[in-house]
């Protein structure tokens, strides 16, 4: 699958702060990728390189196969900014025409409101609007152009959650029609059900890189839920198990979780040992976990 | 952490697998069609801030209406109209105070904001939002040119053949370009919430000094004196002599007036191109910031 973003071993300092340490990334054509991370990892920094809103220290930022802030990038690039800024008296309307008219091929007005939530709210300045609704102008600023690759930084941060099902129904759309899309979240059950592809980002490296389901994998796999009285010494020592969370240290049965590496064997051994046990529960690791055991155990 | 680690699908690709479409060739005519939406969307939000058609178009011609219009029948020894000196004068402020508003602190709020970061992620040109300002400051200077012309035919009696007048709507209006960079270098070498306080305190001591509120005859000698150093004083020099003949300039600004404007235009052009390389330096290391 081509490329349309690639990142060769850039790094980024600001003043004695480095927040890209040679980072290499490449982005395929048509796909989702989701760049995670914690406040300060870099992926604000990793997104503002891929739009060419600055400039790398050392290493090499290229969108379709040229200098991010190159003009003709430009018109096939949409962009959704934390905080963009619009001047506060212009209205919705103004603002996506204008930004539309500089792109090669924009989409209609009513069609760029209704794609991107904002129906009935042409005419709204600015200052009229609530934190979600500046969000989905920003949404209408990325999609006006019918750009080839949408970069989007932490997008659904103001959204409710009916807005946020619209707008990954969109994202999926967009990228069903072979658009290629990175966005960075710290929303994490986002990333896992939306990305194709999840990138975890800390201290500017990149520390697991992979499907939403491997980047799971990569911590203990799995978890079982169950009730039992078994001790958590005995649950550790089954094989598979690596981990044991117990809700309490009262004795009697209490519900207890195994962060197990293989399923079946801890399962069997859990039967085989012949002890009472209650709601039994086998399921994945949520993003979540996945992701602070990641960073916990760079750390 | 390395075992952490999967291998990324990171196959470097060469240019040649990249689906680079030409670059967009720019013609005329989309240029065109950017710059009017941005010039449309200019006006029309800054007809929507009261403090603006207030402060920056209604002001002016309030001022001239309450103090300047009251000269009526009075006149300058050659026989100037002292009612239409007043008029040209207040509307010089006008345009003055439109070009340090709208380019200085309009621009810096922008820049603070980040709008202008904003627009750098889309293929908008810059010189578009400059373009964009000078057609706004324009457009507004027509209307305050309508209004002072307005209340000096109807209220101050003054009558000046047609052509004086269309000569000089156009001297006036050229202020609002020439004085755009002074605006601009505002907007970029002040810290945005400091420009409008930086423009509220540079334009009332400019449009005093420079003799647009009363004639300069009638200041203080130190704000005379300091009259010639102002780029201003030289935009009135070149307004007020398209409507006086010399002996009633003389009298009107108590500093000798030769037949020449050439030195005064040339005082106009030099602070446009200095203050341009000003604003120019402080875009560069703004950018250079945010890039860094």
């Amino acid at each position: 699958m081509p490329a349309t973003v690639t990142l060769t071993d850039v790094v980024k300092d600001y003043a004695d702060v480095r927040a890209l340490d040679h980072l290499d990334l490449s982005i395929e054509t048509g796909r989702i990728t989701a760049v995670l991370g914690p406040n300060g990892a870099g992926k604000t920094t990793a997104v503002d390189l891929m739009l060419g809103l600055r400039r790398p220290t050392s290493g090499r930022v290229q969108v379709l196969g040229r200098a991010a802030d190159d003009r003709a990038v430009r018109s096939r690039v949409g962009a959704m900014l934390q905080d963009p800024g619009f001047p506060e008296a212009t209205t919705v309307a103004e603002v996506l025409h204008l930004v539309g008219v500089a792109y090669p091929d924009p989409m209609p007005l009513h069609e760029v409101l209704e794609q991107a939530d904002l129906a009935g709210l042409g005419g709204r300045r600015i200052a009229e609007l609530s934190g979600g609704q500046r969000q989905r102008v920003a949404f209408g600023m990325a999609l006006v152009g019918r750009p080839d690759v949408l970069f989007l930084d932490e997008p659904t941060v103001a959204l409710d959650v009916d807005a946020r099902r619209r707008f990954w129904t969109r994202i999926q759309g967009l990228a069903a029609d072979g658009k290629t899309i990175v966005f960075t979240t710290h929303h994490l059950a986002e990333a896992d059900e939306v990305a194709d592809r999840v990138v975890v980002i800390h201290r500017g490296r990149v520390l697991a890189d992979g499907s939403p389901s491997a980047v799971k994998a990569l911590v203990a796999g799995r978890t079982i839920g169950l009730t039992s009285t078994l001790s958590v010494q005995r649950l550790a020592a089954l094989p598979g198990v690596e981990h044991v969370d117990e809700s309490t240290t009262e004795p009697g049965p209490r519900p207890v979780t195994l962060h197990v590496s293989d399923v079946d064997a801890a399962v069997h051994a859990l039967v085989s040992a012949d002890v009472p046990l209650h709601d039994l529960t086998v399921r994945d690791a949520a993003l979540e976990d996945a992701f602070v055991h990641l960073v916990a155990s760079a750390t | 952490m390395s075992t952490l680690m999967t291998t990324p699908p990171t196959t470097p690709p060469t240019t040649s697998d990249l689906d680079v479409s030409p670059v967009i060739r720019r013609r005329p005519r989309d240029a065109i069609r950017v710059l009017s939406a941005q010039v449309a969307a200019e006006v029309r939000t800054n007809l929507r801030v009261p403090e603006f058609l207030v402060g920056a178009v209604s002001v002016p011609v309030l001022l001239y209406a309450m103090f300047g219009s009251a000269q009526a029948g009075e006149a300058l020894p050659a026989g100037t109209s002292v009612a239409a000196m007043m008029a040209v004068s207040f509307a010089a402020y006008g345009i003055v105070s439109l070009a340090i508003f709208t380019f200085g602190v309009d621009i810096a709020r922008e820049r603070g904001q980040g709008w202008l970061r904003t627009r750098r992620v889309t293929p908008l040109p810059t010189w578009v939002y400059f373009a964009g300002k000078i057609a706004m400051a324009l457009a507004y200077s027509v209307v305050i040119l309508a209004g002072i012309t307005v209340v000096a035919v109807t209220l101050g009696d003054v009558r000046l053949p047609m052509e004086t007048w269309i000569r000089l709507w156009a001297v006036l209006a050229s202020g609002a370009i020439v004085f755009s960079t002074f605006g601009f270098a505002i907007a970029w070498l002040a810290r945005p919430r400091a420009a409008s306080t930086i423009g509220n305190l540079l334009f009332l001591p400019l449009s005093f000094a420079s003799g647009f509120f009363f004639p300069l005859s009638e200041l203080p000698p130190v704000l005379a004196e300091a009259a010639p150093w102002l780029p201003t004083y030289h935009y009135g020099r070149v307004v007020w002599a398209q409507l006086a003949p010399p002996v009633d300039v003389t009298a009107w600004t108590g500093a000798e007036a030769t037949g020449s404007l050439w030195p005064h235009v040339a005082w106009m052009l030099g602070s446009f191109v200095v203050f341009g390389i000003l604003a120019a330096v402080g875009w560069r290391r703004d950018r250079e910031a945010t890039l860094g």
